[in-house]
């Protein structure tokens, strides 16, 4: 196994979990339009931000923080953090650059929306957009060519679960009883398409070549691909079929799973050089 | 084994002469020697053949280090362009800009760059561009004691070798949208003499 690139995996997770809670805000927003929110507590025992409209100031704040430890964690990847401004030099080619753009710019509008407290649908939409941008533009820089297994979709689609998963288990700690049955739904859905992606993909790297191979075998014999399965798939899984409304334990225990997969993703992914002189 | 062309007017690449190599480390240790790398980083390193694509008691090394690609990989990944290519096709990185963020080493397909834990950066090799502005070859290539490892420029090969190099050998990722300029000359077959 390779290292594992802690600082990466908190990026990510956190980053992922923060941009998940942000486009469910706005989706439960367009739910609640026609007034389905209204007059509903919400479990969280903090004040809307009035009217009709989702997300108090305590979620806003939530998601920022998230996002600023994210950010912060992503330094302590860097063997010189101090150069980390000049990320931004190499926007027109490298996906890392744009990246720290996304991200940057997603950060801002949480923070614009914490600090005003008053997160307008444009407000709530912009965050949304630039969030779904940013991820887009993770699954493209952790996928390289010097990975074969991941030198396509695959990032894209395991980070948009993660983002599934966590805004849906954490933004439920902050919706209003309205909201609970979609944050429900969303979950259920995310859990059963993570279950098939998770055990699908790596069978579909089995029948592919050398490296996609061994990249299978090493992920099917981490313990932390089996922790992430049944710990942040099958059990919440299990307890999401049988519960009417997400439990508030829900989001710690997506979060470990996804930790745990998110390190085996980093760790355990085979890079091309280390076949040299083996059959491709 | 196809082989790809190049666009460039000029790519300077290393031609391996798979049949002459006898694999004696002399190529990595000019390298480590001239330029003093930390414990454990390695810019030049030779990689036996496996059985499965050489299967003959006698045994065959790639030696490879930087494949100085036309679209190379660490250059696109590089957030602060700490890498540059050059007019004559030489991948160069610029440590001074690094700032040690490993997505070069994540990207190249071949190993090439390599982290410096004391510098805390990446380093790979430059082809040694000081030497050829000089007029000089090569460490390595200067080092080979049986002229197994040679410095061409693939968009002007000899007849000779652009007929026999080839570009993805078996056991050599095959890597066409970096377009790596490495060339191969393989080994023959080994004569069995019957006693």
């Amino acid at each position: 196994m390779q290292n594992i690139e802690l600082p990466l995996v908190l990026f990510t997770v956190l980053s992922q979990a923060a941009v998940g809670m942000a486009l469910l805000l706005a989706v439960r927003s367009c739910g609640c339009a026609g007034g389905a929110c209204a007059a509903t507590p919400t479990t969280a025992g903090t004040a809307g931000t009035g009217g009709n409209a989702p997300g108090s100031r305590t979620e806003w704040l939530t998601a920022t923080i998230v996002m600023g430890v994210a950010l912060l964690a992503s330094l302590f990847h860097l063997g010189h953090p101090e150069g980390a401004v000049r990320t931004l030099a190499h926007l027109e080619k490298a996906w890392l650059s744009r990246e720290i753009l996304a991200f940057g710019a997603f950060a801002a509008l949480l923070a614009v929306a914490a600090v005003t407290g008053k997160a307008g649908a444009a407000l709530r939409g912009a965050a949304a957009l630039v969030g779904l941008a940013a991820l887009y533009t993770s699954g493209m820089t952790y996928a390289p060519p010097a990975m074969p297994a991941l030198h396509n979709a695959a990032p894209l689609g395991f980070f948009l679960l993660s983002a599934l998963l966590l805004g849906a288990s954490f933004g439920s700690w902050f919706a209003g009883e309205g909201s609970q049955p979609m944050l429900r739904a969303v979950l259920l859905g995310s859990l059963a398409a993570a279950l098939a992606v998770y055990v699908i993909v790596p069978c579909v790297w089995a029948s592919g070549g050398t490296v996609m191979q061994m990249t299978a075998r090493a992920w099917l014999a981490s313990p932390l691909y089996w922790a992430r399965l049944v710990l942040g798939i099958v059990v919440p899984l299990v307890v999401m079929i049988r519960s009417p409304r997400i439990p508030r334990w829900m989001g710690p225990l997506v979060l470990l799973g996804e930790l745990a997969g998110r390190a085996v993703f980093f760790g355990a992914t085979v890079h091309a050089a280390m076949n040299l002189g083996i059959p491709y | 084994m196809t082989t790809q062309q190049t666009s460039l007017p000029r790519q300077r690449a290393f031609l391996v002469d798979v049949e002459r190599c006898i694999g004696c480390f002399t190529c990595a240790m000019a390298c480590k020697n001239y330029y003093h790398q930390e414990t454990g980083v390695v810019w030049r390193q030779l990689y036996p053949l496996d059985e499965a694509i050489y299967p003959h008691r006698e045994r065959a090394f790639f030696s490879l280090a930087c494949n100085h690609c036309e679209n190379p990989a660490c250059l696109n990944a590089c957030p602060v362009k700490a890498y540059e290519k050059r007019e004559d096709g030489v991948v160069v990185h610029h440590q001074d800009r690094c700032i040690g963020c490993g997505n070069c080493i994540r990207s190249c397909p071949y190993g090439a760059p390599r982290y410096n834990p004391v510098l805390k950066k990446a380093e790979k090799c430059s082809l040694c561009h000081e030497r050829l502005d000089a007029g000089e070859q090569p460490a390595c290539v200067q080092s080979c004691p049986v002229r197994a490892l040679r410095l061409v420029d693939i968009a002007a090969l000899s007849t000779a070798d652009a007929a026999n190099a080839v570009q993805y050998p078996a056991g050599y990722p095959e890597m066409p949208q970096v377009n790596p300029s490495t060339r191969f000359i393989m080994p023959r077959t080994p004569r069995v003499v019957r006693r």
